[in-house]
């Protein structure tokens, strides 16, 4: 299956398809208690060229989501217990360039045409008439070139994310050499020229497989000249995409060590390692969270500016709410592995319509709330041990009733783009005794 | 709860007292170098810095990642010594303003030294006698941000809180384990978590267990490092109202020491914003969030996310935070202000990090020659680069400020001698009642 760049039939005009979609992930973990049901039947979409934020307490599930794109999760101890991530590879626009036209949907990029319908929409790409992979399903070595190429991932601490052992510059050139090795060769000028071992030898350096052996055969003189040129190609790209992170002269901070930068231009590094291939969707997970609010508010900007000029899909991990709303368009909250709301950025905070929701924007210590009055949301986060079927925030949860306990309730939408599950939003036909309102408070 | 046991302490709270007094506080890390690890050089993570802390009073202390807070919380809770200056604990407000009388001597009598020597005896934390440092050690508690880290993983949590009190020899046996219990249950646990070990509990479990230790000897004054930095908003709204009804029964002084704007808002009477070692701002709390003075505390405020914003806009404060071994000149922000003038202490290092941080030209560097910070040559590989530095120090590419305090610009073959205004380091003025800003601007 080739991904990138393939010269499929043109892009049909339909509505433009989310870049990805969750649906009804779970993901569980063996421990010695029982079953955890980390992330228990979780769905959302990721709007092409949309930030969708995704929020909640440590331990709710919000890093085995962002995990399970790349099956990054480590089985066992964990298990895929079902679901699917559906994931839309796009490529640049022909007709526009990638600065956004009709055809795009303003948005620079074109998803590839389903292989089974042509266009006109099947099983497999979901109805949507686009090339759709399962991110869950296909090949470790399909996934291989979607990681770091068409996805790309980076995590709360890029001090454990960099090789120690590299310089910056060795970072960066095994994303080049790994996904862009033609377009190496092509730019250092040695791709149609050479023939035989010499070419060979050059091709499997490019594309990152050469053994010691190899490499030392490229360091002597009859090879050296063609393997300098391109090294030469590769550092001019590790350098445009340093300098897009605006680091202070890439040049000099290429040839430094992960350990000689300061966490923000250690994160720095691992954004542009995850631009260089200027991914479909970037994957934010607490980002920022070992920062300072200095550096971050950095971080912030960077990553909406790089968004909006990418027009890169973004999903954001952060445990912080009112960091969120600055950077995302939509925002999940999730709960104890589940969904509980999702909705547009601004609504989130000026009509939060699940408990839990009004809970944790509650908890923010705020101007309005006087000294010792903080809303805190009582009791735990519970134990996701074989869980029965009932709502999740139940025994937290000041509205719950009987019904709360024993069903279980499903996002559904309560207006345009605004989805909860709650009873007092849904409730159940069948259980009048015991439904849940706001009106009524029980703790 | 009363202190049990403890009789022989004057009463706290009255007003004539101050819990600490720290006065020009510095503590200096040496740099060393090479195989005989000579020292050469020193990290000024504290320099000269002042504040106090009254009886039931919440101070915050704010700022940048590495500006100093921890290694003053430290200093303050007598776990390290400092280079300079001093802690004081337990003056009276007389015997305080004494003690700044003296300070402020330069050229002190033989009497006058004695007086302060004495007092030294008394209150001053890594000179204090014997009984005095007793006191104090009972007096003064710490919660540490991880609280992971400061548990002793082996120890069930009946000795953990349970310690001090034995080390203190305030109760022993089954009397040990009722006092326990008693801590334990001010801090929201029961007698049910008296048998179990640290990792057994969530981060906020922990940190309630810390808090439990810290309480054990009835201290007057808690030293909070980002107690609720490692926690959840939720279980932080907990603590954080546990510390304030703890605050209210037994009229505790405490140092919060955090990042978090908003929650520093919510818990500090008073706040103190360091950078780089040195206090810019200090103010009741109100006065530095409505009405900052020193273009850092806005840039800070500026920085921080707020649920209550009403608009959705960031600004970052651009630039990196200064190496504290060689802190700038004048106004240690002046690297980084918006506003900065030519008298902020423009220097011949800020050229140097502009060489540095444009591609190519810092290459071309190949001597610094100092007469002084403010003056000195810089030599370079060929004629053209120093005339093409010159150029560019006459140009727009330089902020204002920083060509009109540049008093000499001359280039002689391939060297470019520049000499700034020389200042003092900008100090302290007050801004009104109990607010202190150091800024050369006066935006009142
Ligand atoms: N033991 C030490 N030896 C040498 N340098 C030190 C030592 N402890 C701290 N420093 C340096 O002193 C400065 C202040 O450090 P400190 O830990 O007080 O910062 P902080 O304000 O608490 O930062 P953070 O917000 O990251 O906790 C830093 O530059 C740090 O690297
Ligand atoms: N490798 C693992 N082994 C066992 N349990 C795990 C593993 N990774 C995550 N979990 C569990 O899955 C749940 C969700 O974790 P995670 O997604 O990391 O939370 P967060 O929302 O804080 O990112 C937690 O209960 C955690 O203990
Ligand atoms: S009202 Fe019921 S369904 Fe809704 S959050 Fe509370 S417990 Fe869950
Ligand atoms: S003294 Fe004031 S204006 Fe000058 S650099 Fe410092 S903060 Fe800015
Ligand atoms: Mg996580
Ligand atoms: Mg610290
Ligand atoms: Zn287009
Ligand atoms: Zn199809």
């Amino acid at each position: 299956m080739t991904l990138v760049g393939s010269d499929g039939p043109a892009p049909p005009a339909l509505a433009p398809a989310p870049v990805a979609s969750v649906v009804d992930l779970r993901v569980h973990f063996r421990s010695k208690a029982g079953i955890v049901h980390a992330v228990d039947g979780v769905s959302f979409d990721i709007a092409d060229g949309e930030t969708l934020g995704l929020v909640g307490e440590t331990g709710c599930g919000k890093s085995v989501t962002a995990r399970s794109f790349l099956r990054l999760v480590p089985m066992p101890p964990g298990i895929q217990a079902g679901g699917s991530i559906l994931f839309r590879p796009h490529r640049t626009c022909e007709t526009c360039s990638g600065n956004g036209c009709a055809v795009c949907h303003e948005s620079g990029r074109v998803p590839d045409a389903c292989a089974t319908c042509e266009g006109a929409g099947c099983e497999t790409c979901a109805g949507s008439g686009y090339l759709t992979v399962d991110l869950l399903e296909i090949p470790e070595q399909d996934l291989r070139t979607i990681r770091g190429n068409r996805i790309a991932m980076i995590f709360q601490d890029p001090g454990k994310a960099l090789n120690p052992a590299l310089s910056i510059r060795d970072q960066l050139a095994e994303v080049f050499y790994q996904h862009r090795s033609a377009e190496l060769l092509a730019a250092a000028a040695i791709d149609g020229e050479a023939g035989g071992p010499a070419g060979t030898l050059i091709r499997r350096k490019a594309a990152l497989r050469s053994r010691l052996l190899e490499d030392a055969l490229l360091s002597l003189p009859p090879l050296r000249a063609r393997r300098n040129k391109l090294r030469a190609a590769a550092d001019d790209r590790i350098v445009a995409a340093l300098a897009e992170t605006q680091i202070p002269n890439p040049r000099k901070v290429m040839d430094r060590y992960p350990h000689e930068l300061s966490g923000g231009m250690r994160q720095r590094v691992m954004i542009a390692q995850a631009l260089a291939c200027d991914p479909d969707l970037l994957i934010a997970d607490e980002p920022t969270t070992a920062l300072d609010v200095t550096v971050q508010a950095r971080i912030l900007e960077l990553v909406r500016e790089l968004q909006s000029r990418h027009r890169t899909s973004v999903l954001y991990i952060s445990h912080d709410l009112s960091l969120v709303r600055r950077v995302c368009d939509r925002v999940a909250v999730m709960y104890a592995g589940r969904i509980a709301e999702v909705a547009p950025a601004e609504q989130i905070f000026s009509d939060p319509s699940h408990p839990y929701t009004r809970g944790l924007l509650a908890a923010i210590p705020a101007t309005s709330h006087e000294r010792g009055r903080l809303v805190a949301i009582s009791g735990t986060v519970p134990e996701l041990i074989n869980p029965t079927p009932a709502c999740r925030f139940a025994g937290r949860c000041p509205f719950e009733a009987p019904v709360c306990r024993a069903l279980e309730p499903e996002p559904k939408p309560t207006r345009d783009g605004h989805q909860v599950a709650c009873f007092i939003h849904h409730p159940p036909r069948d259980a009048a005794d015991g439904v849940p309102t706001f009106d009524r408070q029980v703790r | 709860m009363t202190a049990a046991g403890d009789t022989a302490r004057p009463p706290r709270g009255s007003r004539d007292e101050v819990v600490l007094a720290v006065r020009d506080l510095g503590k200096y890390f040496p740099i060393r170098e090479g195989a005989l690890q000579k020292v050469v050089g020193h990290i000024k993570a504290v320099d000269g810095v002042s504040f106090d802390i009254a009886p039931g009073q919440t101070v915050g202390l704010v700022g940048e990642s590495g500006c100093g807070k921890t290694t003053l919380g430290r200093c303050v809770a007598g776990l390290s010594e400092p280079t300079n200056g001093g802690v004081y604990f337990g003056l009276e407000t007389a015997t305080k303003e004494r003690l700044d009388s003296l300070l402020s001597v330069t050229e002190r009598t033989a009497s006058q030294e004695s007086e302060l020597e004495q007092l030294d005896n008394r209150h001053r934390v890594d000179r204090m006698n014997g009984d005095a440092w007793r006191r104090y050690r009972r007096n003064c508690q710490v919660v540490f941000q991880e609280s992971f880290a400061s548990l002793n993983p082996r120890q069930l949590v009946k000795d953990i809180v349970g310690r001090p009190l034995r080390v203190h020899r305030e109760a022993s046996g089954s009397q040990l384990t009722e006092r326990v219990v008693e801590l334990l249950a001010q801090v929201g646990l029961g007698r049910q978590h008296l048998y179990r070990f640290p990792h057994q509990f969530s981060g906020g479990q922990r940190q309630r267990i810390s808090i439990a230790r810290a309480l054990a000897l009835d201290p007057e004054l808690v030293i909070l490092d980002e107690p609720t930095s490692a926690l959840d908003v939720s279980v932080q709204a907990q603590i954080l109202n546990l510390l304030h009804e703890l605050q209210q029964e037994r009229h505790l002084a405490y140092l919060f020491i955090t990042h978090d704007l908003s929650v520093v808002r919510h818990m500090a009477d008073r706040i103190v914003v360091m950078y780089v070692g040195r206090v810019a701002e200090a103010g009741p709390t109100e006065v530095i969030f409505d009405r900052p003075q020193h273009p850092y505390t806005e840039a800070l405020l500026a920085s921080s996310p707020d649920v209550d914003a009403h608009t959705v806009d960031l600004q970052a404060l651009e630039g990196a935070i200064p190496d504290p071994a060689l802190p700038p000149q004048g106004c240690r922000f002046h690297t980084r202000c918006a506003v900065a003038t030519p008298t902020c202490g423009w220097e011949v290092d800020d050229v140097v990090r502009w060489l540095e941080d444009v591609e190519g030209t810092f290459d071309t560097l190949r001597g610094v020659t100092r007469m002084s910070p403010f003056d000195a040559w810089l030599s370079f590989e060929d004629e053209a680069a120093a005339a093409s530095l010159a150029a560019t120090l006459r140009s727009e590419a330089i902020p204002q400020a920083m060509r009109t305090a540049l008093e000499e610009l001359t280039v002689d073959a391939r060297r470019v001698r520049v000499r700034f205004t020389p200042v003092d380091e900008v100090q302290l003025t007050v801004r009104g009642s109990e607010h202190v800003a150091a800024c050369v601007l006066d935006r009142a």
